[in-house]
């Protein structure tokens, strides 16, 4: 039966949607308050060293959906 | 500052822009929807990874990220996280955005909603409301413009011969050659971008501690001034949640020329390699932010904040610097402004006029072009020069009418029983809790007012769809096939198992 509200159907599909999920929630309340310290971690004040690891993370998570999701079919 | 080099090197680089917006052109006819506004959807990776980039970058990476950092420090960053958290929404909804104008036709994305939601009122009122924050965005990128030609001529520019200037420019090479002029500027753009900022961050920072790292600005802003280093920063007004849900809004908030820039790409998965290293570009806001933080210990006494950069690089930093931080900054405004341009002039002639005048693709089309002239002679110029006081309330009224408009993207892309009607009750509702929460009482128990309008927008959208007539099956099916295209091969293998069984 087709559902109204659409989820994935596939291992691949929740596995990119948890990816992304947990990457939006690193750069959010309560993580970010975990991160939020005064001292510099790499040279740099921790939550910048956090906001660019996030970045990182948000590549790599898109890299994974390009190896795990081959859906397009519009090209 | 008394060396021409700096205004040399920003006309310079206005002379290159032009050149090759022009050049962008090439034998192409330009007086179709298709080919000036999304540029016949020729864009590859690496292009539409600059014009993607360059267009999030505006004069706020130059001119008030390194305000913001002066002013307040650390919470400048949430930018950065919510720009990542874009490029995650490019790579998911991108490719879906782009199958939808390649196949039903669309270049704008109010022409998306008319065709889903089978409304064109619905689709007109949405180009319409988010024009608003589109000019007002475009003009406060003008001023911005405007004032760097100021600086950089020592003030022999007045600010109304700069908009002047810079919207002439713009112009010449948006009516030629359309997307197509956007995409190769942003090219050019976005690689000066980046590197102006890295040579000015790193230089000023050699200058203030002799040393070429970071580490030691904030080393030194950790001993004399730390509540610079973390949240809720100097100013004490970015609490925890405060910082969340403007990122929550922010994401959510899908900007009309970013829809174009989707649909301009060759193909959809050119949007996904496009979006999977957009990530890395935003380390362009790094080196400027740092500038920022070093005026903390060096000028302490500044007047206006977002004058940081400048100020440091015209005092500290060699006049070909400086030169090369006004190209920068007015690449960045300029990058910023051109798509909201082309956007809304595209929108009211598809949107607005073509359904309300009966007018024909190819009218449409030459409409299209001519609109930015009035766009800019008319509306955005007098503004721009007039320098209203509620502007900026203006652009965040528009900023966050864009964040209410999210009910008709989950009714494209997730739900199948997302009415019309559904749709506009929840961003009237939303619309009007966020204008009260912004205006009249800023952003109660330190949650962004976008955020309360969505958290009142969702309910009524949801109920109002369950109790209206749903949109014809026919046509959610179309979008459906696109967005969820592994649920109708997951029916087609469910409904062919039942078939054999029952044989």
């Amino acid at each position: 039966m087709r559902r109204s509200f659409l989820l994935p159907t596939s291992w691949r599909g929740w596995c990119v949607l948890v990816c992304f999920a947990l990457v939006i929630a690193a750069g959010l309340w309560p993580v970010i308050e975990l991160v939020n310290r005064g001292g510099l971690v790499f040279g740099l004040p921790a939550l910048v060293t956090w906001s660019y690891v996030i970045l990182l993370g948000c590549c790599a998570v898109m890299a994974l959906g390009n190896l795990l999701i081959r859906e397009i079919d519009d090209e | 500052m008394n060396s021409s080099w700096p205004l040399i090197i920003t006309l310079g680089y206005i002379v290159i822009a032009i050149v090759i917006g022009l050049g962008a052109r090439g034998r192409r006819q330009m007086s179709s929807l298709e080919e000036w506004g999304v540029a016949g959807r020729s864009m590859g990776p690496m292009t539409l990874y600059l014009l993607i980039a360059a267009g999030s970058v505006s004069a706020y990476t130059f001119m008030g990220a390194p305000g913001w950092a002066y002013a307040k420090g650390i919470p400048v960053f949430y930018v950065v996280i919510y720009l990542g958290y874009l490029a995650l929404v490019a790579w998911y909804f991108g490719p879906k955005v782009w199958a939808f104008g390649a196949r039903f036709g669309h270049v704008t994305q109010a022409s998306a909603i008319a065709d889903r939601y089978q409304s064109p009122v619905l689709g007109a009122l949405a180009a319409l409301v988010m024009s608003v924050g589109s000019i007002a965005y475009a003009v406060l990128q003008t001023i911005g413009s405007a004032y760097i030609l100021f600086v950089m001529s020592g003030g022999a520019i007045p600010v109304w011969v700069g908009v002047i200037l810079v919207l002439c420019c713009i112009a010449i090479y948006l009516y030629a050659s359309g997307q197509r002029a956007i995409g190769k500027t942003n090219v050019f753009q976005g690689v000066l971008m980046f590197i102006v900022a890295w040579a000015v961050g790193l230089w000023a920072t050699h200058t203030a501690t002799g040393s070429w790292g970071f580490a030691e600005v904030f080393s030194r802003l950790a001993v004399e001034a730390p509540e610079y280093l973390s949240l809720p920063g100097a100013g004490g007004d970015m609490s925890f949640a405060f910082w969340t849900t403007s990122i929550v809004v922010s994401m959510l908030s899908f900007m009309p020329p970013v829809w174009t820039q989707w649909m301009s790409a060759t193909s959809a998965r050119t949007i996904r390699r496009a979006a999977t290293w957009l990530p890395t570009y935003y380390l362009v806001i790094l080196p400027m932010v740092v500038v920022g933080f070093i005026g903390i210990f060096a000028m302490p006494q500044l007047a206006r904040a977002d004058t940081v950069a400048l100020e440091y690089a015209m005092q500290h930093l060699p006049v070909v610097l400086v030169g090369l931080l006004g190209a920068g900054t007015l690449a960045a405004s300029m990058s910023s402004s051109e798509p909201f341009i082309h956007s809304v002039a595209l929108t009211y002639a598809k949107d607005v006029f073509q359904p309300l005048f009966k007018l024909s693709d190819a009218t449409a089309g030459k409409l299209a072009r001519w609109m930015i002239f009035p766009l800019m002679a008319l509306v955005i110029a007098p503004l721009a020069i007039a320098e209203p006081g509620n502007l900026v309330m203006i652009l965040l009224i528009g900023l966050g009418f864009a964040s209410q408009v999210l009910p008709a993207f989950i009714g494209m892309f997730f739900w199948k029983k997302a009415t019309a009607l559904g749709v506009g009750a929840g961003i009237g509702v939303g619309f009007l809790v966020t204008v009260a929460f912004t205006t009249l009482w800023p952003h109660p128990l330190g949650v962004h007012a976008g955020f309360w309008g969505l958290m009142v927008n969702l309910p009524v959208f949801w109920l109002v769809s369950r109790i209206t007539a749903p949109v014809a099956d026919d046509v959610v099916e179309r979008f459906f096939r696109i967005a969820a295209p592994w649920q109708y091969r997951a029916d087609k293998a469910t409904h062919g198992l039942a078939s054999a069984e029952t044989r």
